[in-house]
């Protein structure tokens, strides 16, 4: 028989169960599998985009480029300021801008984040100190930082979103032997975005937590947890998309399992045209093909609506010019190389140079598109009765490779990437005959006139200028055949068909998570 | 005491082998026509700005100097950082082998428990249907393409029938290690779901590592067990009239291991070395993704500790082979 004191606390329990508050909501998680392994957590240690996560969601920026067309917002940044002779920009920074420990972020976080990647010389490094030197940043005030360039560079403001800030007390905190605190970050992190990491597992990938605190303000929903894990295999991508384990990929995977993804009832395909340019450099330096009218011949053998619409299946976009057709700089007029074997029969024999060796065209190992673009550039050159030879490497041997004119070979065919949103990622990089010994500019092109128009574009702040510099600097270069131009890529991104809010833009592919949200 | 001189002269070849390893290690990484210092320094550095790095990181000394700096760290336990991450070697192996591990261990359990008897069976029933079809397994085992064999298991038993899960050692992230050998953690803390999740994501890539090990295993323990069944001693015991099992499981099998167990002994080494597709394929967080990424990388101290670490598993195992045929084989201590 229970007595009446059991029953009163029975009672008594049930109704404290009732009144108090129910567990807290489940919280919304989002996963999405990487194909490139997180093997670092320092923002200054990569450029890449296959880690752009950890600098999109971690850290905050001056300015980031939003959407698509990309435009540059105002970030940590209320406005900025440039002198008339374009080498000294001055940011006013937002007040009351925490970091994910909560102190504050101030002008002196800034300097120390310039300096920073300066001195680590990786990264955005090299782009960065072709414009500030060493010790030129300074915090003026709590809220102001200024920085002087070495040269008027139009390019800084949009380069500027690459200095990622850091929490310079907590770095120094675990500074060892004056490594800027490398040794601590590349597995922590010490920064003020949406999301604060919560786990870090260099072999699987990381997890982040919503940062409440986070200065710009959060719509009506969102995702309260994410996880970004490496997943080396497209198949297993895929097949973990469709099963439901993912909620978004990389926008990049080959046609035939972007249809897979198409068929899948729980997946949805966010198509956007990316800024990502499939072509071919071509060694101007190596005989024959110093020859403008050999290269213009190999120009007009690429069969390049076979590529496109056949073999990617519609796909791509053709892109006949070295700066993306949704970029500004473009010269709408050009209308670039055809598929024409009679036309390049007749360049063949205006050229004095004889063709009398294999031309060698250069693929990347893993990357399966190169070999079939290497395939039908070489089958193209044999119907003009030119012998070829493929040769194909893995990309660190590759780069190395396309530094001298001496070791890369005659044709190498892969992608240039954005990663900043001006011409003079393309264009500028590739053909101006400054940047010989980079791999973008394994043309090895040399025209005095284009690098005129190249040195105007960049210095200039006029906006009308750089594009006229840019249009004519790629008229020349189109005519005189300096690379073959075949694609811009599109971005086929496959998230879970209930998210929302998905801001794709071609730096950062899409994986800022702070805007994506579940509908239901 | 014939092991122990075994041994004994066995661990005084280690440090040499080692050495030459090291050696031809170092030289063919510097070598080769890739510079990592270039893709750290990123695609946009110029030839400046990637020396400038270079003399950095230190690696614009003489090799002979680099090479005596690294032994001589390596004497301290010390096997550098790496180039890309910052963190140490030993770190980062420390942190992947017990996957490796845990994975090579289950995927030899099951092809030893299944490999051996299965071979067995099909030397005593030989030419007959069971005997057919395991030399069908066999060769299948031998034949097919380990990233193909984890992509089929992967469709039909994680994607049709949903009976596993697709990839990696744990749902999400694992819970804080005490070994970090999964199994034996949730055992220790009495954790039967973890133990069951980890046994689940084992399932896959285990059967992926097994099958061909199990392939071999079997080919060899079948040749070993015909062999002896032609042997005069077998003879005399049926004379005897000695019940067959008894002939088989007690006097037969230790002799026709031998060969069998040296088998055993090189298949773990080369697994514990690193199953590079598999864990591809399964996104396994072990050693043979590290090795893989290192090597494409040309980060110079994980591709030498990675060879350090393979080398002396090779070493080791090796020994332990020849110790374990000594103990199993009288002749071997005869001799």
């Amino acid at each position: 028989m229970i007595d009446r004191r059991s029953w009163l606390v029975a009672v008594l329990a049930l109704v404290l169960l009732a009144v108090l508050p129910s567990a807290a909501a489940a919280q919304t998680r989002f996963v999405f599998a990487n194909e490139s392994p997180y093997d670092t957590m320092d923002p200054h240690a990569a450029f890449d985009v296959g880690r752009v996560a950890v600098r999109l969601n971690l850290y905050d920026g001056l300015y980031r480029w939003l959407d698509n067309p990309p435009k540059l917002e105002p970030w940590l940044a209320e406005s900025h300021t440039v002198s008339p002779d374009g080498l000294t920009y001055t940011f006013k920074l937002r007040r009351g801008v925490k970091f994910h420990d909560g102190a504050e972020m101030t002008a002196e976080d800034l300097r120390y984040s310039a300096e920073r990647i300066l001195a680590m010389k990786k990264g955005a490094a090299a782009l960065l100190a072709t414009m500030i030197a060493p010790g030129s940043t300074k915090a003026v005030d709590r809220h102001t930082v200024q920085f002087t360039l070495t040269k008027p560079a139009a390019i800084f403001l949009a380069v500027v979103p690459e200095v990622h800030v850091v929490n310079s007390a907590l770095l120094k905190k675990h500074e060892k032997d004056g490594d800027w605190g490398a040794a601590w970050l590349t597995s922590n992190e010490a920064g003020s975005g949406s999301y604060q990491l919560s786990r870090y597992d260099p072999a699987v990938g990381f997890i982040a937590k919503r940062f409440a605190g986070h200065f710009m303000p959060w719509g009506q929903k969102w995702i309260d947890e994410i996880e970004f894990r490496t997943v080396k295999e497209d198949n297993t991508r895929v097949l973990g998309m469709i099963k439901g384990d993912y909620q978004g990929t990389g926008g990049y995977l080959p046609n035939d399992q972007v249809k897979r993804l198409r068929e899948a009832a729980n997946v949805k395909i966010v198509e956007q045209e990316s800024m990502r340019i499939k072509m071919f450099q071509i060694n101007n330096q190596r005989p024959p093909l110093n020859d403008v009218h050999v290269r213009r011949a190999i120009s007009y053998a690429f069969d390049y609506d076979g590529f496109n619409k056949d073999i990617l299946g519609g796909s791509v976009e053709r892109n006949p010019v070295p700066i993306p057709n949704n970029m500004w700089g473009v010269p709408r007029d050009v209308k670039g190389y055809t598929y024409n074997l009679d036309k390049a029969k007749a360049e063949l024999a205006l050229a004095k140079a004889k063709v009398d060796r294999p031309i060698t065209i250069g693929y990347l190992q893993g990357f399966s598109q190169t070999e079939q673009a290497a395939t039908v550039m070489a089958n193209g050159l044999r119907k003009l009765g030119l012998d070829t030879k493929l040769t194909s490497e893995v990309w660190p041997t590759m780069v190395e490779r396309m530094k001298k004119p001496e070791t890369s070979p005659d044709l190498v065919v892969y992608w240039i990437s954005t990663y900043y949103a001006d011409p003079n990622n393309w264009i500028g990089e590739m053909f101006h005959s400054g940047q010989w010994g980079t791999f973008k500019a394994s043309s090895f092109y040399k025209n005095p006139k284009v690098d005129e128009l190249l040195d105007v574009a960049l210095k200039s702040t006029d906006r009308k200028v750089r594009e006229k510099a840019y249009q004519d600097a790629a008229r020349i270069v189109v005519d005189e055949a300096a690379g073959i131009w075949v694609y811009n890529t599109k971005y086929f991104g496959p998230w879970a068909k209930n998210l929302e809010g998905i801001r794709f833009s071609p730096i950062g592919n899409g994986q800022e998570i702070r805007w994506v949200y579940y509908a239901k | 005491m014939r092991l122990l001189a075994l041994a004994l002269h066995r661990l005084a070849w280690f440090v040499p082998t080692l050495l030459g390893l090291l050696v031809l290690t170092f030289v063919i990484s510097r070598v080769i026509p890739a510079d990592p210092v270039a893709l750290v320094a990123g695609e946009t550095a110029t030839p400046a700005q990637v020396e400038a790095l270079r003399r950095q990181l230190g690696y614009d000394r003489p090799l002979p100097v680099q090479f005596v700096d690294y032994l001589a760290r390596l004497a301290r336990g010390d096997m550098g950082t790496s180039i890309f991450t910052r963190r140490p070697i030993v770190q980062d192996l420390a942190h992947r082998l017990p996957a490796t591990i845990e994975l090579t261990v289950v995927a030899m359990v099951v092809s030893v428990l299944a490999g051996v008897p299965l071979g067995v069976v099909s030397a005593l029933w030989r030419n007959s249907p069971l005997d057919h079809a395991v030399r069908v397994v066999t060769v299948s085992g031998l034949a097919i393409a380990s990233f193909w064999l984890g992509i089929m298991l992967q469709l039909l038993f994680a994607m049709r029938l949903g009976w596993t899960p697709l990839n990696g050692r744990l749902q999400g992230f694992p819970p804080e290690a005490i070994t970090g050998f999964y199994l034996v953690d949730a055992a220790l803390t009495g954790d039967g779901p973890a133990f069951g999740a980890a046994l689940r994501h084992l399932a896959l890539p285990a059967a992926t590592l097994a099958f061909p090990a199990l392939a071999t295993l079997v080919r060899f323990t079948r040749a070993g067990v015909l062999d002896v069944m032609q042997s005069n001693f077998v003879l005399y015991e049926r004379a005897m009239g000695l019940p067959r099992p008894v002939i088989v499981w007690k006097y037969t099998l230790r002799s026709a291991l031998t060969s069998t167990v040296t088998q055993i002994g090189l298949l773990f080494g080369i697994l514990l070395a690193g199953a590079v597709v598999t864990e591809a394929v399964f996104d396994w967080p072990g050693i043979g993704t590290y090795a893989v990424s290192s090597i494409l990388q040309s980060d110079y101290n994980a591709v030498m500790g990675f060879t350090i670490w393979a080398g002396t598993i090779f070493i080791v195992v090796n020994l332990l082979v020849d110790v374990v045929q000594t103990l199993v084989d009288p002749r071997e201590r005869a001799t």
